[in-house]
């Protein structure tokens, strides 16, 4: 049963999902969108407070054993917590239930999104530019002739890109165009076909029961 | 570049009896490259006084689309004379929110948007909201814009465009830009914003055909682009004449 019901419910909602496409009769789309607009809105609502509850047991287990850097769990749980509850009591600007200001000192949702999600964000992102620097210098090597074809349409699509290049050399840009609008296309048009014909047949394999490995367990 | 310029033509002839939508899919990571692509869409549309709706299939977008719609609606009504000019919230554009699961806003907004947003961002009624008694649903619709970092536009190919025959159009990074060239060529996309250069192209588009002035991040952002791919490529060329070098010895 523990297996089975979920193997149903899977086949059943799919089978429902692919009807609702090719169908048109009023009864199936109404069925379908109030299904899709209040079922589907509530399953993921739940899904919402799964996936708090997880990661506060999860923290909450790593402080408890004081696994390694289960500091930083703290932090963690104390960001989660104080920022829900800015966001819940102070509205978006900070004008809700609790106002989120002390003088010329606002803490609401949308600053504290602006001044420290953002500037994390980018500067996690940012460190890229180190290792990309270090693949250019260490790994990217002529070694082979189609080694050498992909450095210079790299370095074709690269300079295009650069405004002073372009303008010196404006035949630059139609090459490089003509590298994206071409062989490029050619080649993810190929792959774009191996990985629908594949997300096809798993998709279908999980409808039917024959992949199970999103079921967990053993 | 054609694909910058065909989504900017399109935009630019969409009846004004049609809206925008400005689907804001990016995280804060990307936004350096992808911000000013809303910026400019915002101010390209406000210019053309066509109604615009903003919406996220992410979380972390909402921050950034509230920001961006409280730049450009700061800069045209600093210089508006009149009512007219002015651009008003729930009039002139509405910021929808997020709403989850994505195939919720994808499917639903093809019947009811009010529907599927039954309170805007703010806690308003979106039945209530001037704009939203004429934009109804995707036949109301002019084009989708969906700029993200990953390939959140291509579900509104595969599902708001395949269903409806909404129009769709992009913004990613350069990165993952030539992966959807495919879509571009076969015209399910129907203009490409790429990267930072696509970015400061439809910024150089909007205020050539328009004159106005405001600040052009990507713009002002394609001289470090400048410096890092010259960079890039002197460090794989000095690379490459190492181990040439190492090789021969």
């Amino acid at each position: 049963m523990k297996v089975k019901l979920p193997l149903v419910i899977c086949l059943i909602m799919g089978i429902m999902g692919m009807v609702a496409y090719y169908v048109p009769h009023k009864i199936i789309q109404d069925f379908d969108n109030e299904w899709r607009n209040t079922a589907l809105r509530i399953i993921f609502a739940f899904s919402l407070a799964l996936g708090v509850g997880s990661i506060i047991r999860h923290h909450l287990e790593k402080i408890k054993r004081k696994r390694e850097f289960f500091k930083y769990s703290y932090v963690t749980l104390i960001s989660l917590f104080l920022t829900a509850f800015i966001g819940l009591f102070g509205g978006i600007d900070g004008k809700g239930l609790i106002k989120m200001q002390i003088g010329k000192f606002n803490f609401d949702i949308q600053t504290i999104y602006v001044n420290m999600a953002i500037p994390l964000g980018a500067t996690m992102f940012s460190l890229l530019a180190y290792f990309m620097a270090s693949a250019a210098f260490r790994a990217f090597r002529a070694r082979n002739f189609e080694a050498v074809l992909l450095l210079i349409a790299a370095f074709i699509v690269m300079l295009a890109s650069v405004p002073p290049i372009a303008r010196l050399l404006p035949k630059l840009l139609y090459i490089s165009e003509w590298i994206l609008d071409v062989p490029n296309t050619a080649a993810k048009r190929g792959m774009l076909f191996g990985i629908t014909l594949g997300v096809l047949s798993t998709s279908l394999k999980i409808l039917l029961g024959i992949e199970r490995g999103w079921l967990g367990g053993k | 570049m054609k694909p910058v310029k065909s989504l900017f033509d399109y935009i630019d002839k969409i009846p004004k009896d049609k809206a925008l939508l400005i689907s804001v899919d990016y995280t804060p990571d990307t936004e350096a490259e992808l911000q000013p692509m809303t910026i400019a869409l915002l101010r390209h549309a406000f210019c053309r006084k066509i109604k615009v709706g903003v919406l996220t299939l992410t979380l972390l977008g909402l921050g950034l689309a509230e920001d961006a719609l409280r730049v450009v609606t700061k800069e045209f009504n600093e210089k508006a004379i009149n009512n007219e000019d002015s651009i008003i919230y729930g009039r002139d554009y509405v910021f929808l929110g997020w709403q989850t699961p994505p195939l919720v806003p994808l499917l639903g907004m093809g019947e009811s948007i009010t529907k599927v947003f039954p309170v805007d961002y703010y806690g308003n009624r979106t039945d209530t909201l001037p704009l939203l008694k004429e934009i109804k649903n995707y036949r109301d619709v002019g084009i989708v814009v969906s700029i993200s970092g990953s390939a959140i536009p291509m579900w509104y190919v595969t599902y708001a465009q395949t269903t409806f025959g909404v129009k769709v159009g992009a913004g990613f990074t350069a990165v993952s830009a030539a992966d959807y060239y495919p879509y571009l060529n076969s015209g399910q996309l129907t203009g490409l914003l790429a990267g930072m250069r696509g970015g400061a192209e439809y910024e150089e588009l909007v205020e050539e055909n328009f004159k106005i002035k405001g600040r052009r991040k990507a713009t002002e952002a394609m001289s470090a682009q400048t410096t890092a791919h010259l960079t890039i490529i002197l460090l794989i060329i000095l690379g490459n004449f190492i181990y040439f070098y190492k090789k021969k010895k």
